[in-house]
């Protein structure tokens, strides 16, 4: 390890330094929850800075298992944000519940670590390892109230389906070392093209070796039919946990996706793209349809956040049908829009739940266009984001992996009009909650909810985001065009 | 672009009062309604600046304001009007203030909400009619689905949410496919010139169909995506059932926008992007499209003549005489396409009276029931008169605007299609056959039961009511006199729009093989 390294990794560096820093300030201070959020954030703040520093100077370390380029910093800087709206809408939930904060932020912050290090990895053995960092700490913050046997529950099934689809994962991982013996990503991808120019089919091993990494990561983006952790999962959880999973996990992965897929596998996606069209496909329409059915919005957000899951391999299947990077970088750029559309949504449902007892069932929003019109004015713009109606982010993320999908042609080009088909449906679920809130009335009397500030800044910060990236995708888009480029060069 | 940007003026002047009704206190409702209907004045007086300013001899659109919006693309921020859009966006101004000024009495809950989204209705709708770049056009005709979804459902009638999510679930499925066709069409742009550059523009993919053209299978594609968005929104038959419920269940001023320019949004996108972008396709189509108009004109007067409902009956006429615009657009004939045009402003203004009649009636009544209805003539003496007048218009009584526009789609029918134009003439019959049968039960006779149970309820026309309706009048009778003021204006719109589909020749279709 020399100085370069170092440099290079420092943003990890960093937040392993504020998550031990939370824990030290909570051994100092127990139970305090004022300084162990400014540490936090400030933390993140570093973490964030740092990751701009190292991404001005892009490069490899360790032996080049580690890289960090525009893709890196992208992600980074998203993962830094979905952490940081995510410690925003907690502590009025987690006060309301008796539930500790510095814990919540130091296991948040380890959380993030492991994105981080899945975005640099290029190296299959540091990939596994920054996903496991990565769902680790999700395990035990979606059982984080634990006297609450729904999120115990809950919990333990998105413990049991989490371990058994890594233990797949990994088995597949062998398979793709063990044939084309190497674990570093340049390296398999060059064998892999060296396999695919030769006439011979792909050998058993290998397809064996891609239906479990498919397998694998289709449980943690949540593809059906490998999604029956999530609803669960999701309701279970408290309700900042809920938005943090159904964001960072989920791009995590998608992370996880560009570097393995992409990378690694980049040559074989002849083989895979089909899988992934049919993924695709069930995963918008299966989970938009059990979406209109809920009555619990945060389990009707988490089928929800399945059928975007599908909507983002729309631009994953453009890709490798076309190698367009428009595919790529439709994908990313959704990414990014979804997560501040969705934490925004869960940002409003939490902030609803400020008082012990408060349940997410689609009744609490009745009425709330009279009791509480800012947060139903908020929930409604989410909500129109995420139904993809102008000018908002989803919107234009939307038209971005369409025509990403349009531009692929063939069966990608089916795709495009099976995703806006899917968009009406989901029109119907997303407006059924803008209806309660607008055109019921309220259900007994209002609770007055805490004041709180620092949920605002929440709110505030994910609603401009919201509509800011709708009304002017360009600077973003050439970032993200940058961060796609570098993977698909 | 010298001076004041004045069509981003026109647009986006109702934005800046919505978000300073935004800022006043909730119950403070006369100044909330005084903003509202100062900024629709504004926006309003500003159109005719414009139209005055039009020069309808010059070529292709005039007063262009643009600036790159997503460079990546070639995305612009672009806008221009020619005569249609001209007109159109003075029918828009018109009617808001209009609209605004009849929500004065009968909204009197959540005004606030109220006016905001109607202000921002009225951005999407001048926004559609003035957007020269196809993304630019797609987010103004989103945009004007949200306040109209929050205007049905939250001061709408009692089966309100049903009506609304069923209204935006019919747009939503034709205008998203209509996304596909635009980024299709944009990307088959791209590919012919290997640039981004100008891709969503309007000008440039009108030009490049008419010398180059698009491929024969994106034609199809694009032309019928854009063909099921516009279709829903005229309504064609068989896309128009969520029409009746929208309009009975919306509140009047929002019947009023709904009829008025909401259904011409799609006749207006027929003869701005699926003609001239798309001419093959639409030669190709044009003979179904014609039986679709035909069966709608048919269907919506027997149906009308059939309705219990005041409201309902006034909207399958509206799909009637929607009909006759859409048939009159796929003649492409000049006459033809002079008498659509015409009939989407007369059907505009003579609709939009019609529902703020009814809404005059509903206010004092509160039921709309044909049947509880008569007599009202000896009490409500003004208000007869002003029915009367506006029915005879929609009847399509010579002197008045709407005889103009069917007699000129009529004529266009006729020289390219005789069988055609006999059909719709003998539905000219039915339209004065419902509305005269109509008149005659609720205003001839002794009073009804019902109403004369209400007393002094039933009032006639307010001083506020007829300031409504006499703008629209006035024009009906203008127009009717002098239907060359219009006409005069959309030449242009109309000499390029026939140029664009003259030489056009079908495409042939393979559905059995070949």
């Amino acid at each position: 390890m020399d100085s370069h390294d170092l440099a290079t990794i420092a943003p990890l560096a960093a937040a392993v330094l504020v998550a031990a820093a939370i824990i030290v300030v909570d051994i100092i201070r127990p139970g305090a929850r004022t300084p162990a959020l400014v540490v936090a954030l400030a933390g993140l703040a570093i973490v964030a800075a740092a990751t701009l520093v190292a991404g001005s100077n892009p490069g490899d370390a360790f032996g080049g298992a580690y890289r960090v380029d525009a893709l890196t910093t992208f992600l980074d800087l998203l993962f830094v944000a979905i952490i940081a709206f995510t410690l925003l809408f907690a502590p009025d939930y987690l006060a309301a519940r008796g539930l500790p904060l510095p814990e919540f932020a130091a296991v948040l912050i380890f959380a993030m670590t492991g994105a981080m290090l899945i975005s640099a990895s290029m190296d299959l053995l540091v990939l596994f390892l920054g996903l496991e960092l990565m769902v680790l700490p999700g395990y035990l913050l979606a059982g984080f109230a634990k006297r609450d046997a729904l999120s115990t529950e809950g919990a333990i099934k998105y413990f049991l389906l989490g371990s058994f689809s890594s233990a797949i994962f990994l088995f597949g991982l062998a398979f793709v070392w063990g044939l084309t013996g190497s674990t570093r990503i340049e390296v398999v991808a060059a064998n892999l093209s060296a396999i695919v120019a030769g006439t011979a089919p792909l050998s058993p091993g290998l397809a064996m070796g891609l239906a479990f990494l498919t397998t694998g990561v289709a449980f943690k983006i949540a593809a059906v039919p490998f999604h029956y952790w999530t609803p669960d999962a999701y309701q279970g959880s408290p309700t900042p946990v809920t938005g943090y999973l159904s964001v960072g996990p989920k791009i995590g992965a998608f992370a996880l996706i560009l570097r393995l897929f992409v990378g690694a596998l980049g040559p074989l996606h002849q083989e895979w793209v089909g899988p992934i069209v049919v993924l695709a496909t069930i995963t918008m329409t299966l989970g938009n349809l059990v979406a209109i059915s809920q009555d619990n919005v945060k389990r009707m957000l988490a089928y929800s956040s399945i059928a975007h899951t599908g909507y983002m391999l729309v631009g994953l299947a453009a890709w490798a049908s076309s190698g367009r990077i428009e595919g790529l970088s439709g994908l990313i750029f959704y990414g990014a829009a979804y997560s501040f559309m969705n934490l925004g949504a869960f940002g409003v449902v939490a902030a609803l739940q400020r008082r012990r007892g408060v349940s997410s069932s689609i009744d609490t929003f009745a009425g709330l266009g009279r009791t509480e019109p800012a947060l139903a004015f908020l929930m409604t713009l989410f909500l129109l984001s995420l139904t993809g109606i102008p000018p908002t982010a989803g919107f234009f993320a939307k038209a971005y992996v369409i025509l990403a999908a349009v531009e692929a042609g063939g069966p990608a080009g089916i795709l495009a009009v099976i995703a806006v088909l899917n968009a009406a449906l989901a029109a119907f679920y997303y407006l059924r909650v803008v209806v309660f809130m607008f055109m019921r009335d309220p259900k007994g009397e209002p609770v007055p909810l805490l004041k709180s500030g620092i949920l605002k800044v929440g709110l505030a910060g994910t609603a401009i985001l919201t509509i800011v990236l709708g009304l002017f995708p360009g600077p973003l888009l050439q970032v993200v065009e940058g961060a796609a480029r570098a993977i698909a060069s | 672009m010298d001076g004041l940007p004045l069509i981003s003026a026109i647009t986006f002047v109702p934005l800046i009062g919505a978000l300073a009704i935004a800022f006043i206190p909730r119950d403070r409702h006369q100044a909330i309604r005084w903003v509202a209907l100062g900024t629709a004045l504004i926006s309003f007086v500003l159109s005719l600046i414009l139209l005055v300013g039009f020069d309808p001899t010059g070529p292709g659109f005039s007063s262009l304001e643009r600036f790159d919006w997503i460079p990546f693309f070639g995305i612009q921020y672009k806008v221009g009007v020619d005569g249609l859009s001209a007109v159109l966006v003075v029918l828009t101004t018109t009617l808001s203030w209009i609209s605004i000024l009849a929500s004065f009495g009968p909204i009197r809950e959540r005004v606030k909400e109220y006016m905001i989204s109607f202000l921002i209705l009225e951005v999407g709708l001048i926004g559609v009619f003035v957007a020269l770049d196809l993304f630019l056009f797609y987010v103004f005709w989103e945009i004007v689905l949200v306040p109209m979804y929050l205007i049905i459902g939250i001061w709408g009638g009692s089966n309100r949410v049903y009506a609304t999510i069923k209204f935006v679930l019919y747009t939503l499925v034709g205008s998203l496919l209509m996304l596909v066709a635009i980024l299709a069409t944009a990307y088959s742009y791209q590919v012919a010139t290997g640039s981004w550059a100008h891709a969503f523009d309007f000008e440039y993919l009108r030009s490049f169909a008419a010398t180059v053209g698009f491929a024969d299978g994106l034609q199809l594609f694009a032309f019928l995506a854009f063909f099921l968005a516009f279709a829903i929104k005229v309504p064609m038959f068989p896309f128009h059932t969520w029409l009746p419920d929208a309009h009975v269940e919306a509140p009047t001023a929002g019947s009023v926008m709904l009829a008025a320019i909401m259904l011409k949004l799609g006749a207006y996108g027929f003869i701005r992007f699926a003609l001239p972008l798309f001419p093959a396709a639409a030669h190709t189509f044009a003979e179904p499209i014609i039986v679709l108009s035909l069966i709608a004109i048919i269907y919506g007067a027997v149906v009308a003549m059939v309705q219990p409902d005041l409201k309902k009956l006034i909207a399958y006429s509206s799909v009637s005489h929607m009909g006759f615009v859409t048939l009159g657009i796929f003649v492409f004939q000049e006459q033809g396409l002079q008498g659509a045009i015409l009939q989407m402003v007369n059907h505009g203004l003579i609709t939009g009276a019609l529902f703020l009649l009814v809404g005059v009636i509903y206010e004092r009544t509160h039921d709309r029931t044909i049947a509880k209805m008569g007599g009202l003539a000896g009490r409500t003496p003004v208000y007869a008169a002003a029915f009367g007048f506006f029915m005879f218009a929609s009847a399509g009584l010579p002197g008045l605007s709407g005889f103009v526009g069917e007699f000129l789609v009529l004529v266009g029918t006729f020289a390219t299609n005789p069988y055609a134009a006999a059909v719709a003439t003998s539905c000219m019959v039915l339209a004065a056959g419902y509305l005269l049968f109509l008149f005659q039960r609720v205003f001839t006779g002794e009073l009804s039961e019902f109403l004369s149970g209400l007393g002094d309820h039933l009032s006639d026309l307010r001083p506020i009511e007829i300031a409504t309706l006499v703008p629209l009048g006035t024009l009906i009778v203008v127009f009717g006199l002098f239907p060359g003021l219009i006409l005069t204006l959309v030449q242009g719109t109309v000499g390029s729009v026939i140029a664009s589909v003259s030489d056009g020749h079908a495409i042939a279709l393979h559905l059995f093989g070949r």
